[in-house]
């Protein structure tokens, strides 16, 4: 719900032109009305309509301004005849009409190049750009021709009274946490420019072989694709590029040349996704930056969480040498800790916090002790496994004979259990206390049949209720079984318990894989850094700074246990806003981010949208993955990825949905 | 097959077939500014929008495969209506150069706004300065593009140099050259020929001559094995009276064929020559008195023929070194495939998703196999091993893997390689353990090539189905070359690959097919045809006796993809021919191309007489050009030799390889291709051989001394150093094993 003086956005017809403040109509829509903390918004026009907040706007040179906006943000754009010849021509006819030189025709020759735009262009910005541009010309057609019969200039049009803030987007791009520039890579896909693929990927996601593989994806959520038939296979395609850069055996790719050192030094603590991310953006900016890290090895938990056989590890090290590439220091097998964090405030310009949430959490059941042997947390199962199998540190995990029961429900439990297959179990169960749509919403499809089609028995709507054991050696577990049942009001349904239907399972172990939490030990207490109510260090999620001045945080240690991409994006922005701080010691947002979070705000995808202009039935391509009896009892990994063809045919599917949204205030 | 209708008439496409390709073959017709058919879709005009009866809006022909049952309509109001302004805002601002413009009268831009009816300029734009850039032999005028991005598909998907890319900036949109100030790049020219208008030009043809003057001749290129299809176009010199004509430009039909560099701007290699008696006399007295007759493969059939025709009339000897090494090589091939001919082409290529390479510098010895590569592997994302002593970085972004052998060491890679390719193949017991006998720890050390890398190898291509190995002319003339030829056989034999042998000159295949060849002793009374002799005649170099160059003739020639290939007249010849010689000692024929026909059936050639070969591409880019040879079947009784102990090639050694664009001697003297005859080096090189960039020095072949500069050269690495072969004597690269140990002595500084 937005305040407007007027709004066509999204299709409503939203006009209080000549009413009372207080008798105006409301927007539907989370309109960005505040620009930030300082500044008020007078319009907002974008790909789908334009809204204004106060009756003082001079919509001919918002018009004006929006189309020149188009010239200037025309990165995405010059790609098309109708895009590149019409958008100038928009601008031209817009402005001269604004400076008070137009002519009635000109009008009509706008209606028909926007025309041709609509319906030729290769892009949806340049189809949408000349949506508003009719809106205004359609309900302030007054405005327009007082500037053409009077040959003068628009209200506002010798006056800077105003800023002009625009912004591309696109719907799969607003849905990335990590904003990557999606239609960009696929573009480079499309015409086999690997190369340029892999660099609009890298401006804000250096991990390009990771999130080819293990990312959750929810771009694909909102591909507009999906209107019309299945999204683009989004994830898949951003291999191409990474592979490309690695099979030719080329330098890396990087999005923009390193700048030179600017003097200023950072340390970030882990190596994981949001650490990596945090210290190649820095790096890129020509910031010193050391990385701690714990472990013997870099990557976090991608490298010892995520098994091998779906994040090989010799692609995730390609990844983190892009990152080391820049100058990019890393000390490993060193544990940060709060003496030391004291010592990096007179050190370091800046630190940012990325450890993770590397402690499991328990299932909270009956007897559950850690003494008892058999039982198990799924992250130290997984780094065991991964420790050896990726870098042949400790013992190879055998669990010939054993029965292992897994308690979760997201991707590390799917690990878990799939590890344990791999590692020769006698028999695997996972117990979920909801369902099995449930379990596919929160992990994939994919990952819940392959483990399915491997051997692993899953159990629903159940949870362990008690450890049972002699002598502190596990031997089986009881467990109770739940039943969805609907409220009588209305309201959501709740998980019961179905009295007697208890059983016991006879297992080996026990590993809990419901969720982690942060170790946060390292943080000095007498900084009082404040956390969130789970337990995470808190910030205001746009920024990334803590409640310490000069102490950053990003990834999971600040967001809760959550996906590859979301700590890619929070330390992308973490990184941004650092390498301002340590110059000028400000906290301070692009304006860039600052578009980019009213727009996550408005969302930018509109699922109900019918699609024009493209012929739906085109089916999305599925790379082959390994047979079962291929698989499951070695770490070769289980999808072989795009063939050429495959990855072709898809990238042709995608509709290139950029869009332009621009605030004026 | 997928079934679809255009405007109501049933068409069927095929699979990954899109609606614009379906709707040419069924023809139809659908205007397109930026399409080309070898690329993927620019998708940049938009002119090829339809309407479809599953669709709101218009929807792109040339991305969009049709569905089943999709009703398909291609001309309507509406869509002239928008196709129509397209075409208008094409036309906004765009200069009226058309009276000057090089482009006039063959432009798309032009036709196609006539085709529209666009009489005036519709839209008006604000227009900034552009400025005309002049990169070498190409020149863009960024005023007159149209940014349909052909150039910049054509450059990275079929050439591979990726030296140029769109700078996008809405209306100042222009075409850059890609991280560089200059254009860096093969120049092999393609982008001008793509382009749709006049803004990529040949800066020597510009403002020379208008397209509708220009006579266009379709003849073969004379300048590698590749038997490109190429147009010479040419127009009288000055309006005078009997002015001779000359060849003002190449072009080719870019749509379906490519061509390099050499091929488009290396034409003007003509000789004059005039009708003297009393010289023609003395040729044929040197051939009565001669022991042989030795040339090279700048020769078409017609002409091996006729010297064929004079070793049995006159029972002298023919010499051709390069083409006997390609003979006996293929002898020994056929001895185990038991077929004459290797079964690769450079469609074969095109279409592999797996490809090895080893012994040739490919991307200057046979640039057509180059484009076949880089077109696999952008297309296919074919896994590219290239195994060689020397890297090339032009190759860099097709090669998946490069897997560097000891000079000399190649008979034992091959066997290694072999190896591992025919592991779990069905093969003879017998060659089971000639494969098992293979001291692997001694080859593998000797050749410096490790078991992993065969390994990795095999690894890449386990999911290739369609796969290429590809024969560089390195190992023609290898000691063992006869043991390597069946090694490659058996390869070809017994797994999916298809093999192709870059053979070393332009018609080395067809001389190799038709003539004797004899050893050459060096020694005897010689008259050389294009060659070193007592007596001299032809086109290359300061003869006696000046005949026809091969843009002066007509005939055919055998290329790589064993197809013969008719060329003809580009520019007239006023003296005698080798047929005239051939007459005046006893062979009958009254036109060298009556030869043609007489072409022996035996080796696969079938009687089409010369008027009878087609010489041109159809509108869906069906080969009609000359045919296809028979590949004979022959008595596979070979069988694989020991592998001897592999050579050690230590000290200053040279590795004979021209430069981009260079061949022979028609190459080194035509006006617009750079001749670079610098033997280059890296710095490791200089330093062991104590030379720097610049020096003048002296190399002294077993074979003779050479005087030369030489270059540092950043690109390349270890202690082999490239020496041109184009510019001494007669350019062949492939009379001896390339590699060659040498002494180099510093003369002095050229500064």
């Amino acid at each position: 719900m937005s305040k407007v003086y007027f709004s066509t956005w999204r299709g409503e017809q939203i006009n209080n032109i000549g009413k009372n403040d207080d008798a105006w109509e409301n927007s539907a829509y989370n309109l960005p009305l505040e620009y930030n903390e300082h500044a008020h918004s007078k319009a907002f026009i974008g790909w789908d309509g334009v809204a204004l907040f106060n009756p003082d706007v001079d919509v001919v040179r918002l018009a004006t301004e929006y189309a020149a906006q188009y010239q200037v943000y025309s990165e995405a754009c010059g790609r098309c005849a109708p895009g590149r010849w019409g958008g100038r021509i928009l601008y031209d006819l817009l402005d001269k009409i604004a400076r008070g030189e137009g002519a009635v025709s000109d009008m009509e020759h706008l209606k028909e190049v926007s025309r041709t735009m609509q319906e030729t262009s290769k892009c949806e910005i340049g189809k949408t750009v000349p949506n508003p541009l009719l809106d205004l010309m359609t309900h302030f057609e007054s405005e327009f021709m007082a500037c053409i019969e009077n040959q003068k200039p628009s209200k506002h049009y010798h006056m800077e009274d105003t800023n002009y803030i625009a912004k591309i987007t696109a719907p799969c791009m607003d849905a990335c946490p990590a904003h990557v520039d999606i239609p960009a890579y696929i573009e480079g896909v499309r015409d086999l420019r690997f190369d340029d693929s892999l660099m609009a990927t890298r401006q804000t996601m250096p991990l390009a072989h990771t999130c080819g593989r293990v990312c959750p994806h929810p771009c694909e959520t909102e591909c507009r694709r999906t209107n019309l038939d299945e999204p683009i296979s989004i994830m898949e395609l951003k291999r191409l590029g990474a592979d490309y850069e690695t099979d030719h055996g080329f330098g890396f790719f990087h999005p923009s040349e390193k700048k030179a050192s600017i003097g200023k030094k950072v340390a970030v603590i882990g190596a994981g996704p949001a650490g990596l991310t945090g210290a190649y953006y820095l790096a890129l900016d020509g910031i010193d930056v050391d990385v701690y890290e714990e472990l013997p090895v870099l990557g976090g938990e991608v490298a010892v969480g995520v098994p091998e056989y779906r994040m090989p590890i010799d692609k995730y090290n390609q990844d983190i040498e892009a990152v080391r590439s820049l100058g990019v220091n890393f000390i490993t097998n060193t544990k940060v800790t709060a003496d030391m964090m004291r010592q990096f405030e007179n050190d370091y310009d800046a630190t940012l916090v990325a450890t993770g949430t590397r402690i499991s959490k328990k299932v909270y059941c009956d007897n559950e002790r850690k003494e008892i042997a058999g039982y198990w947390g799924a992250i130290d199962m997984l780094d065991e496994v991964n420790l050896f199998v990726k870098y042949g540190i400790g013992q190879d995990l055998d669990l010939t004979g054993k029965t292992v029961v897994c308690v979760g429900g997201g991707f590390t439990s799917m690990d878990v259990v799939r590890c344990s297959i791999r590692a020769n179990a006698a028999k695997v169960i996972m117990l979920y206390r909801r369902d099995e749509k449930t379990i596919i919403k929160n992990t994939t499809y994919e990952e819940y049949h392959e483990a399915v089609e491997e051997g692993v028995e899953f159990i629903f709507h159940s949870a362990v209720a008690r450890m049972n054991d002699e002598n502190d050696v596990l031997k089986s577990l009881t467990v109770d079984r739940y039943e969805l049942v609907p409220d009588p009001n209305g309201g959501r349904p709740t998980l019961e318990k179905i009295e007697g239907a208890s059983f016991d399972i006879e297992c080996d172990f026990l590993i809990p894989a419901v969720s982690q939490s942060a170790d946060l030990k390292l943080i000095p207490e007498e900084w009082e850094v404040e956390r969130t109510s789970w337990a995470t260090i808190k910030t205001n999620g746009k920024d990334y700074m803590t409640s310490r001045k000069g102490i950053f945080a990003a990834g999971d240690c600040e967001y809760g246990p959550m996906t590859i991409v979301n700590a890619v994006g929070q330390a992308k922005r973490a990184a941004s806003v650092m390498s301002r701080y340590v110059v000028n010691g400000e906290i301070t947002l692009t304006d860039d981010e600052i578009m980019e979070d009213h727009l996550r705000k408005l969302k930018v995808y509109d699922k109900k949208e019918k699609i024009v202009g493209w012929l739906p039935g085109l089916p999305r391509q599925h790379s082959e993955v390994l047979t079962v009896d291929e698989r499951k009892d070695n770490n070769r990994e289980v999808k072989y990825g795009f063939t050429q063809e495959e990855a072709l045919a898809e990238a042709e599917r995608c509709m290139r949905c950029y869009y332009i949204a621009m605030v004026a205030h | 097959m997928i079934n679809f209708t255009i405007n109501g008439q049933p068409v069927i496409a095929s699979k990954g077939e899109t609606i614009l390709q379906a709707a040419r073959k069924a023809g139809f017709y659908i205007p397109t500014m930026c399409y080309l058919e070898k690329t993927t879709p620019c998708a940049s005009c938009r002119l090829c929008v339809v309407e479809t009866d599953k669709t709101d809006g218009l929807i792109l022909s040339c991305q969009t495969p049709p569905t089943e049952g999709l009703g398909v309509t291609i001309n309507s109001e509406r869509l002239e209506q928008e196709r129509t302004n397209i075409m208008r805002l094409y036309d906004v601002n765009h200069p009226l150069e058309c009276g000057v413009c090089d482009k006039s009268g063959a432009c798309d831009l032009q036709n196609k706004t006539l085709e529209f009816g666009v009489s005036a300029q519709h839209f008006s734009a604000k227009e900034h300065h552009r400025t005309i850039e002049h990169w070498g032999l190409i020149n863009y005028d960024p005023s007159l593009c149209i940014l349909c991005e052909k150039c910049v598909h054509v450059c990275n998907e079929i050439i591979g140099d990726d030296a140029i890319e769109l700078q996008f900036g809405g209306y100042k949109s222009a075409v850059i050259p890609k991280n560089s100030e200059v254009l860096d790049c093969t120049f092999c020219g393609e982008c001008i020929a793509v382009c749709p208008v006049g803004a990529l030009v040949s800066s020597e043809f510009q403002y020379s001559a208008n397209a509708w003057e220009l006579t266009q001749i379709p003849a073969t290129c004379a300048h590698c094995s590749a038997g490109c299809s190429l147009t010479y176009e040419v127009r009288h010199t000055s309006n005078s009276i009997g002015a001779k004509a000359k060849i003002y430009r190449v072009t080719n039909n870019f749509e379906h064929t490519t061509l390099c560099g050499a091929g488009r701007f290396g034409f003007d290699f003509a000789v004059e020559g005039t009708k003297d008696e009393a010289e023609l006399a003395k040729a044929v007295h040197a051939i009565q008195n001669a022991t042989a007759i030795r040339f090279n493969s700048l020769i078409t059939n017609e002409e091996a023929m006729i010297l064929q025709g004079l070793k049995e009339k006159l029972g002298i000897k023919l010499y051709n070194e390069e083409a006997r090494a390609y003979q006996s090589f293929m002898a020994a091939y056929a001895s185990i495939s038991g077929k004459t001919g290797f079964g690769g082409s450079l469609d074969a290529i095109v279409q592999s998703d797996g490809i090895i390479v080893l012994g040739g510098r490919i991307v200057t010895d046979n640039p057509a196999v180059r484009y076949a590569m880089t077109t696999a592997a952008r297309h296919r994302g074919a896994k590219v091993v290239y195994m060689h002593p020397l890297e090339d970085e032009w190759l860099k972004n097709v090669v998946t893997q490069f897997v560097k052998y000891e000079v000399g060491t190649e008979e034992g890679v091959i066997a290694m390689l072999a190896k591992t390719l025919l592991s779990g193949a069905d093969i003879s017991e017998e060659t089971k353990t000639f494969f098992d006998g293979l001291d692997e720890g001694y080859l593998c050390a000797e050749s410096n090539v490790g078991d992993e890398e065969y390994t990795h190898i095999a690894k890449s291509f386990a999911r290739a189905k369609r796969k290429t190995l590809i024969i560089g002319s390195d190992v023609l003339n290898h000691e063992r070359a006869s043991n390597i030829a069946r090694l490659c056989a058996m390869i070809e034999t017994y797994t999916e690959f298809s093999i192709v042998v870059v053979a070393g000159s332009v018609n080395t295949i067809g001389i190799s097919l038709i003539c004797d060849l004899d050893v050459d002793t060096f020694g005897g009374n010689v008259v050389g045809y294009n060659a070193a002799g007592d007596y001299t005649m032809g086109s290359i170099g300061d003869v006696m006796l000046k005949l026809p160059s091969l843009n002066s003739q007509e005939g055919t020639f055998v290329s790589i993809n064993h197809q013969v290939l008719p060329t003809n007249v580009a520019v007239a010849f006023e003296g005698y021919t080798l047929n005239d010689i051939a007459n005046a000692l006893g062979l009958v024929s009254q036109h060298t191309i009556d030869y043609t026909e007489k072409l022996p059936v035996s080796k696969g050639f079938n009687g089409t007489s010369f008027d009878s070969l087609g010489n041109f591409y159809g509108a869906l880019g069906e080969d009609n050009r000359g045919y296809i040879l028979e590949n004979i079947d022959v008595e596979a009784n070979g069988i694989l030799e020991e592998v001897e102990d592999l050579p050690e090639f230590n000290g200053t050694v040279v590795y004979r390889c021209n430069p981009v664009n260079q061949f022979n001697g028609y190459t080194a003297r035509t006006k617009q291709l750079e001749k670079e005859a610098t033997l280059r080096g890296s710095a490791q090189f200089a330093a062991a051989a104590k030379i720097g960039d610049g020096d003048k020095i002296r190399i002294e072949f077993p074979q003779g001394t050479q005087e030369r500069i030489f270059e540092l050269d950043s690109t390349l690495k270890g202690t082999i150093a490239l020496v041109p072969a184009y510019d001494v004597g007669f350019g062949e690269l492939n009379e001896q094993y390339r590699f060659e140990k040498v002494k180099i002595m510093r003369m002095g500084s050229e500064s």
